[in-house]
């Protein structure tokens, strides 16, 4: 609980956190918290583990962000689900969401799911959700109930869009008579409920939105119109506007209803890559289930032209299976008894039992699904213009509608008729929504498209990062290379000592140490192991002591000259013994992808942890490298631009984590494991097409912009009557040509 | 199972992948910092004990 001192402003959270087992972390963490401005005091307990900070003004979103950079962790308590909104609202209600009390930060997406992370000490899940519905919002926990919802939402609209369309048209034929009034009745309430319901919540928590214009504009028109029919004792008359005014209920509906479509379009394209029933073998006979259901040691039945509903392995039968949808690798393969198979790939030929080795909800496809979920919800740095933008962008309109109505009124004198129409005119015309939707749909869609490439984006943001990417650093082993090592060459300065040195690398999976295991013969009694990153291994094998790694690692702790040659070094029993020459092969697409990136501008470093030297045109590298100095080596390359690093993700992880991309390649059945922004699969060239993606975003974001800004720069004077009475926009084409240009910026980025 | 840090002398946790072996023995760090101090020389911090973080 946040307590509040003497000064109301100031208050005191607790965080707790991860990683310190010194005293010197503590120190740390301490400099880190107060080194952000705001913060009047921090005391941390080592022991605890827990910080307590006194805050005047400063952010705990900063002081978490200066927590992990220093290296340690926070813990957090997260919480995901979806809410209904207008996609214009989602950076107001993050906004809203970051000033409540004990949230660290919170993501918003267009489509409305929302991802909060807070601190446990201060809130709780409950509580957010509580104030989220205190301000209006419907909330939605599964996804499932989203997709339904979704739909529903669609269905909704495109009945109120029939009703409006029916009584519009009759209310435009009937418009000069009194009976047009009750004709436009059921567009103006029903078909524009919506409206009304956003305005009126747009109003309650102080702020306006698109809603708010449509709402005021319609009900302008229509109240206008029923008092002039009043004033006309209901005789015909051609200034009623209940046509006008339900043309632009219409109008919007049918854009909002087409907007509406792309988006759960886009939404549901990822989640449609589960599979949701299953074909279950019990006790010989076969029946349907749902894929959630199934658990590890279900048979399940597939057959030509079905997607495999969970992972697993063959059982019986054998068959093509297409999985570019995982690995973005479009040629079948074939899989035979034994082999593993993932979910959502595709059988294209034969027939297959499959054993369920893992849960559906854990499925590789599922960990995408999740992953590119949350990924969705991203705020580019672009965006932050944007959101100010959008955020004065309602009042301005409504600024200049008002000012529209007076200059006609006032100093044209124009008459009152023409001023409100020129003024509502305004109102409808305005387009913040195009505004909101052009980052987040242009960002969605390509890490949709990634995603059925097998490129998993983990955070949207990293799409304009790569675009200002200046250096690519490679690892080498297993990245560049097949990264299966063969055994070329052996020195052995004592017999019998490579024996040894084999069998101690038997406890160690790093890929130097699995090609020198393939050497032992026998079999040994292994009393002592213990590995040292970066440098080697130390085993007790059979009473001997052996140690085996880098040259630097085994000299230290040997005596006697090891050879000039190798790539890893063994001695034994404090003995200089050895040496072994391994040798990798490039991946075969790997000159190609290089020069691909680089004729894209970027500059390539490849930085490996072993010996062995690798020729490569124009590629700067270094070897030899702990994976400290890898870091050391990517700190360097920052302060030139940005730098992305790619790796297996498992020994690179602290490279990767210091820049400013991280690249996974994927072994292809576990996302969240490893470190890295992006997950690419087993293929080099996906890296081009990742870069090539991520550049297509950003110009097709800058085009939406240009887009939204022109169209509103050069529509609103036309509706506030600049060129009237030659070109002027009625209020009801305004808000065709408004509805459109958002239908337009979320078709060109879905393109 | 605790063991010195023989560059700044605080007691740190056996777990810790932050290690190394010199001679034949092994020696735990607290940090990055203080482990690539003990490479670059090792026999002065054996001899004359921890000296405090390295800056």
């Amino acid at each position: 609980m946040a307590i509040e001192l003497s000064l109301r402003l100031k208050k005191e959270e607790q965080l707790q956190v991860i990683g310190m087992h010194c005293a010197t972390c503590a120190t740390t963490v301490r400099k880190a918290i107060t080194s952000i401005s705001g913060v009047e005091d921090a005391e941390v307990n080592l022991a605890s583990g827990q910080a307590r900070v006194v805050l005047t003004s400063g952010k705990l979103k900063d002081i978490v962000k200066s927590i992990r950079k220093a290296g340690y962790d926070v813990a957090t308590g997260t919480v995901t689900f979806f809410i209904d909104l207008r996609p214009e609202e989602a950076d107001n209600i993050r906004t809203r969401l970051e000033e409540m009390e004990g949230v660290i930060s919170a993501s918003v997406s267009v489509t409305g799911f929302v991802r909060i992370d807070y601190n446990p000490f201060d809130t709780s899940s409950t509580t957010l959700e509580e104030e989220l519905k205190r301000m209006g919002y419907r909330i939605t926990r599964n996804e499932e109930v989203k997709q339904f919802h979704n739909n529903k939402e669609l269905r909704i609209l495109l009945v109120k869009l029939g009703l409006a369309t029916v009584f519009t048209i009759f209310t435009f034929i009937f418009r000069d008579l009194p009976i047009a009034a009750l004709l436009s009745l059921p567009v103006i309430t029903y078909s524009a409920s919506g409206f009304h319901k956003g305005a009126i919540r747009a109003l309650r928590n102080h702020s306006a939105n698109m809603d708010t214009l449509v709402s005021s504009s319609s009900l302008i028109l229509w109240f206008f119109s029923v008092y002039y029919l009043l004033l006309n004792h209901l005789s015909p008359s051609p200034s009623y506007f209940f046509d006008a005014s339900s043309m632009l209920v219409t109008f919007i509906l049918l854009g909002r209803s087409l907007e509406s479509y792309l988006k759960s379009r886009t939404s549901n394209e990822i989640s449609a890559m589960l599979v949701p029933r299953a074909l279950k073998l019990s006790d010989g006979a076969e029946i349907v289930v749902n894929s959630a259901d199934l658990k590890v040691g279900d048979i399940v039945l597939v057959r030509t032209g079905e997607r495999i509903p969970a992972d697993g392995v063959v059982e019986e039968g054998e068959g093509e299976v297409d999985e570019s949808l995982l690995t973005g690798e479009s040629k079948p393969v074939k899989k035979n008894v034994g082999q593993p198979v993932l979910a959502g790939s595709l059988l294209v030929g034969g027939r297959l039992k499959v054993y369920v080795t893992r849960p559906s909800d854990r499925a590789y496809i599922a960990q995408v699904v999740r992953t590119v979920r949350e990924a969705q919800a991203a705020r580019l740095p672009i965006q932050e213009f944007v959101d100010k933008v959008a955020s004065i962008f309602v009042p301005v309109v409504m600024t200049a509608s008002l000012l529209t109505f007076l200059t006609w009124y006032f100093i044209l004198h124009s008459g009152f008729l023409l001023s409100l129409l020129t003024a509502v005119s305004v109102l409808a015309a305005a387009c913040p929504c195009a505004l909101g939707l052009a980052t987040p749909m242009a960002v969605l869609s390509t890490i949709n498209r990634a995603a059925r490439k097998g490129i998993v984006l983990r955070r949207g943001e990293v799409l304009q990062e790569l675009s200002q990417v200046k250096t690519i650093v490679f690892d080498k082993t297993g990245t560049l290379t097949q990264g299966l090592l063969s055994v070329v060459n052996v020195k052995e300065l004592i017999p019998g000592s490579l024996e040894l040195a084999a069998a101690a690398e038997e406890g160690s999976i790093h890929p130097v140490a699995r090609a020198l295991s393939t050497l032992r013969k026998s079999s040994h009694k292994i009393s002592d192991f213990q590995e040292f990153p970066g440098e080697g291994v130390y085993a007790k094998i059979d009473g001997h002591e052996v140690v085996v790694g880098k040259r630097a690692f085994v000299q230290a702790n040997s005596e006697g000259e090891l050879p000039s040659e190798g790539s890893v070094f063994f001695a034994v029993d404090g003995k200089a013994a050895g040496s072994v020459t391994l040798e990798d092969k490039l991946r075969p697409d790997a000159p190609e992808t290089l020069d691909f990136l680089r004729q894209m501008g970027l500059r390539i470093v490849v930085a490996t942890g072993d010996n062995t030297p690798i020729h490569l045109d124009g590629v700067q590298v270094v070897t030899g490298l702990t994976p400290e100095e890898k870091v050391e080596i990517v700190k360097k390359l920052r302060s030139e631009g940005k730098v992305a690093f790619v790796g297996d993700g498992v020994n690179d992880a602290p490279a990767m984590a210091e820049a400013n991309v991280g690249i996974a390649i994927s072994s292809g059945t576990e996302i969240a494991k490893g470190a890295g922004d992006v997950v690419i699969p087993d293929r080099l060239s996906s890296l081009v097409e990742l870069f090539h993606m991520s550049r297509m975003a950003l110009g097709k974001i800058r085009q939406n912009l240009a887009w939204a800004f022109g169209y509103n720069i050069v529509l609103l004077p036309l509706a506030a009557g600049l060129l009237y009475p030659n070109l002027w926009l009625p209020p009801q084409y305004s808000a065709l040509a408004m509805s459109m240009s958002s239908v337009i910026v979320s078709i060109w980025s879905i393109l | 199972m605790m063991a010195e840090d023989p560059v700044c002398g605080m007691s740190v946790n056996e777990q810790t992948t932050l290690k190394t072996m010199y001679k034949g023995k092994v020696y735990y760090f607290c940090s990055a910092a203080c482990k690539s101090a003990f490479q670059k020389d090792p026999e002065t911090y054996i001899r004359e004990g921890p000296k405090g973080m390295p800056h």
